[in-house]
């Protein structure tokens, strides 16, 4: 057993409002700089939709992610063979206009305009070349459903569906869709990392956040083909790739990343967990169906005397293992098992869990008068007005199973609630659904705490990051200081 | 090496009032660089006893020409020429207007050497330069295909000397020629009137360029014959037509060339495959 603690996340989609505040907040603090005017390592997609890049979830055409061959895991985007004719320009990349050319207007012309009969316009401007451009598509240019017909209809999600369930989602007044916000996962198991040839991209030992040395990297592009959520990206300006940090500097002082701290849904979760790092090429190769499973066993329990006593023998220390203990993300996802991984079947193990929506059938009219009965609002999810089988292609490498049971347990919290708020349901009634859902009163009285209640301190649980004793493994600090001083990474040229 | 006909008569007299010096027998035997030199540079050219070649038989040399002369016209044959000399103008006439060649690092010492050595040997009953004694037999159809395969290197020299095709080119020989380093050997038969000079060339090329490649690589008797049919054959059909290969030449290029982008576009065909475009357009 290889105990290693990993940050994780948990995102709960049912209070995701789509209102981009964390995507903004990100652009701000790390993306608006020359060269990743495009990038946004914090995004929010509508589902069904082809979101950013644009169906970046389609691995026949960007090849992201491992397959599993003869019980032997494989990266898709390259391989010995395919690295020599590939080795002046990986193919398979998404191309700017996939993503979207970045623009901004140039306002100065409000003003400068000449006078005339018409009102001056900023007229938008590329700013990659600094020419005006038609805008044709941005980051979440099909937001809510915009252009339904060109972007939702191509929904890699969408094609296991039969004909009438796809009418279902896209049909007027039944309209099923929800806010897909994505970060980089810090996978486990990492494809970027993989296919790095410069050794560039790493994991970082103590709590597996996945960083990019700009020092290293040499502009082969291999990671984005590789990262099956295109959340690597390249620079253009400094010929260098970069993805999201999970904000390491505001962890490492305690603090939540800034797209969880700006939250305005307070949807997202974060906490370590403990997991055994000896068992992801067993788990990588697992069945599609079986991945959600295997990725859960891979997180140990944090109260367990054996996880703990590997955890310290591993040199994981104490504060970090308390620290796991509180952890949000574990109760999400191996205590009440309501969070799954986005596309488990990438075999990347995300370390990103979403607690899947549940979205009840609309109430339907009758004349004039809504009608709005408990029925269809605590209707079995199977009514849901998103098929199961499309939630289950986005959150469980489409094992049902394991999507019915979350969205069940989530569907049992709020008929519990209502029974105890409200009153209208039945006691009987309420413990049945509790009953079937594999869920107690207490549990739910959890559930319904983390998920409604939650303060700054039970949704961020940032653990010590030890920084100290991690440079310490590096460098002794003492003769660093002496031999360079403070505040300089490289020693400064003398001559 | 001056052969003496029509102008015997007007240097008999002078060549009498020299003949003292000219006529004395080399004393010393010739020094094994002489020979190496001889049969080097002037061999492929010249025979002593042998007859003609591409110039004249030097048996007898010293015969006709004095020792100053023929030093002087050896350092530097065509300044001789140039000079208006009669007897050089009329070897000049009688080999077709072929001047012998300026030899490298000859000198006036080495100039003596050479026509003692030429000589002593026009002396000897059969001198060693009598020439190569390749048989006379008649060429026939193998040796033509023997010499084919030779000139294309499908079938090595024995001695390693490298193929022809490598820097020449001959009619009748492949879809785009030969080399195009050396000249082109249609002709060469021809140029070199026959058999026997081309035979002579063969078995040691004097050519600055081929003199180096050849030298301890000498064609066969056989090898040489079978070069030389082929040479006659190529001959036999008459000018190469050089604009004709050079045009298959472009060609060519601009087929493997455009079969080449045809292979790399499919090698990397999924390469800059837009996604949102297609797919609007497609809405």
């Amino acid at each position: 057993m290889d105990v290693r603690s990993q940050i994780s996340m948990v995102f709960h989609l049912d209070k995701c409002i789509g209102c981009h505040t964390c995507s903004i907040a990100c652009k701000n603090v790390w993306t608006d700089r020359e060269g990743t005017e495009y990038m946004w390592w914090n995004n929010v997609e509508t589902k069904p939709g082809t979101g950013y890049p644009t169906k970046w979830e389609d691995q026949d055409h960007y090849k992201g992610g491992w397959e599993a061959k003869g019980g032997e895991l494989e990266l898709k985007s390259t391989s010995k063979r395919s690295l020599v004719p590939n080795i002046f320009h990986n193919p398979s990349q998404p191309s700017m206009d996939d993503y979207y050319e970045p623009w901004t207007y140039k306002y100065e012309e409000l003003f400068n305009a000449p006078e005339g009969d018409d009102q001056p316009t900023a007229i938008p401007v590329s700013m990659v070349t600094g020419e005006p451009i038609d805008v044709e598509s941005g980051p979440n240019w099909d937001d809510d459903l915009g252009g339904s017909e060109i972007y939702a209809s191509n929904d890699p999600n969408m094609d296991g569906l039969n004909a009438e369930q796809r009418a279902q989602m896209l049909a007027i007044e039944r309209l099923a869709f929800f806010y897909l916000p994505r970060i980089c996962n810090h996978c486990m198991n990492p494809a970027c990392v993989a296919a790095c040839p410069s050794g560039a991209l790493y994991k970082r030992g103590e709590d597996g956040i996945v960083l990019l040395n700009q020092d290293r990297c040499r502009a082969w592009r291999s990671c984005i083909p590789a990262c099956p959520y295109k959340k690597t990206y390249y620079n253009w300006s400094t010929g260098k790739s970069e993805k999201c940090i999970l904000c390491f500097p505001r962890l490492e002082s305690g603090q939540a990343p800034a797209c969880f701290h700006s939250c305005v849904g307070r949807i997202r979760y974060i906490g370590n967990v403990l997991y055994d790092a000896d068992r992801i090429r067993e788990l990588a190769t697992l069945r599609d169906e079986e991945l959600v499973e295997g990725q859960r066993s891979m997180i140990l329990d944090p109260h367990d005397p054996d996880v703990i006593a590997a955890a310290k023998a591993n040199g994981v220390p104490d504060s970090i293992i308390a620290s796991a203990q509180k952890s949000p993300t574990y109760k999400y996802v191996k205590e009440w098992k309501i969070a799954l991984p986005l596309h488990v079947e990438y075999r990347t193990f995300p370390m990103l869990f979403y607690v899947p929506p549940l979205l009840p059938v609309m109430s339907s009219t009758q004349g004039d008068v809504v009608k709005n009965d408990l029925d269809s609002l605590f209707a079995d999810i199977e009514a849901a007005r998103a098929p199961m089988e499309y939630l289950g292609k986005l959150f469980s490498g489409g094992n049902l199973g394991k999507l019915r049971y979350a969205l069940r347990k989530q569907l049992a919290v709020r008929i519990w609630r209502r029974h105890v708020t409200v009153g209208d349901i039945s006691e009987e009634k309420a413990l049945a659904a509790l009953n079937d859902a594999d869920c107690t009163c207490e549990e739910a009285d959890a559930i319904y705490r983390l998920s409604a209640l939650s303060t700054f301190d039970d949704r961020f649980v940032v653990p010590p990051f030890q920084r100290e004793m991690a440079i310490e493994m590096l460098e002794d600090p003492h003769e660093h200081r002496s031999s360079m001083g403070f505040g300089a990474r490289v020693a400064p040229k003398r001559s | 090496m001056p052969q003496v006909r029509t102008l015997l008569s007007t240097i008999l007299l002078p060549l009498l009032l020299v003949g003292t010096a000219a006529a004395r027998v080399p004393q010393d035997p010739p020094s094994e660089e002489t020979i190496q030199f001889f049969k080097v540079n002037c061999f492929s050219c010249h025979t002593i006893g042998g007859g003609a070649l591409t110039g004249p038989d030097l048996k007898g040399l010293h015969e006709r020409r004095d020792r100053e002369w023929a030093v002087r016209f050896i350092r530097d044959p065509k300044a001789v020429l140039d000079s208006g000399d009669p007897y050089a103008s009329a070897l000049a006439s009688e080999y077709r207007g072929v001047v012998m060649p300026t030899l490298p690092g000859i000198d006036a010492t080495l100039a003596g050497k050479l026509y003692d050595l030429i000589q002593l040997e026009s002396g000897l009953e059969k001198s060693r330069f009598e020439g190569v004694q390749v048989s006379d037999r008649p060429l026939n159809a193998a040796d033509v295909e023997k010499g084919r395969a030779l000139f294309q290197g499908s079938k090595a020299f024995t001695a390693g000397a490298p193929a022809c095709i490598s820097c020449h080119a001959i009619a009748g020989i492949g879809g785009l020629g030969g080399g195009k380093l050396g000249p082109d050997l249609t002709a060469a038969y021809s140029r070199l009137e026959g058999r026997k000079a081309l035979v002579a060339w063969l078995a040691a090329p004097p050519s600055p360029v081929m003199q180096p490649l050849f030298t301890g690589h000498e064609l066969n008797e056989d090898e040489i014959l079978a070069v030389v049919a082929l040479l006659k054959d190529a001959a036999g059909r008459g000018e190469r037509e050089a604009d004709s290969t050079s045009l298959t030449f472009i060609l060519l290029g601009i087929g493997v060339c455009a079969a080449l982008l045809v292979v790399f576009d499919l090698a990397w065909r999924n390469r800059f495959r837009a996604v949102r475009r297609p797919l609007v357009a497609r809405g």
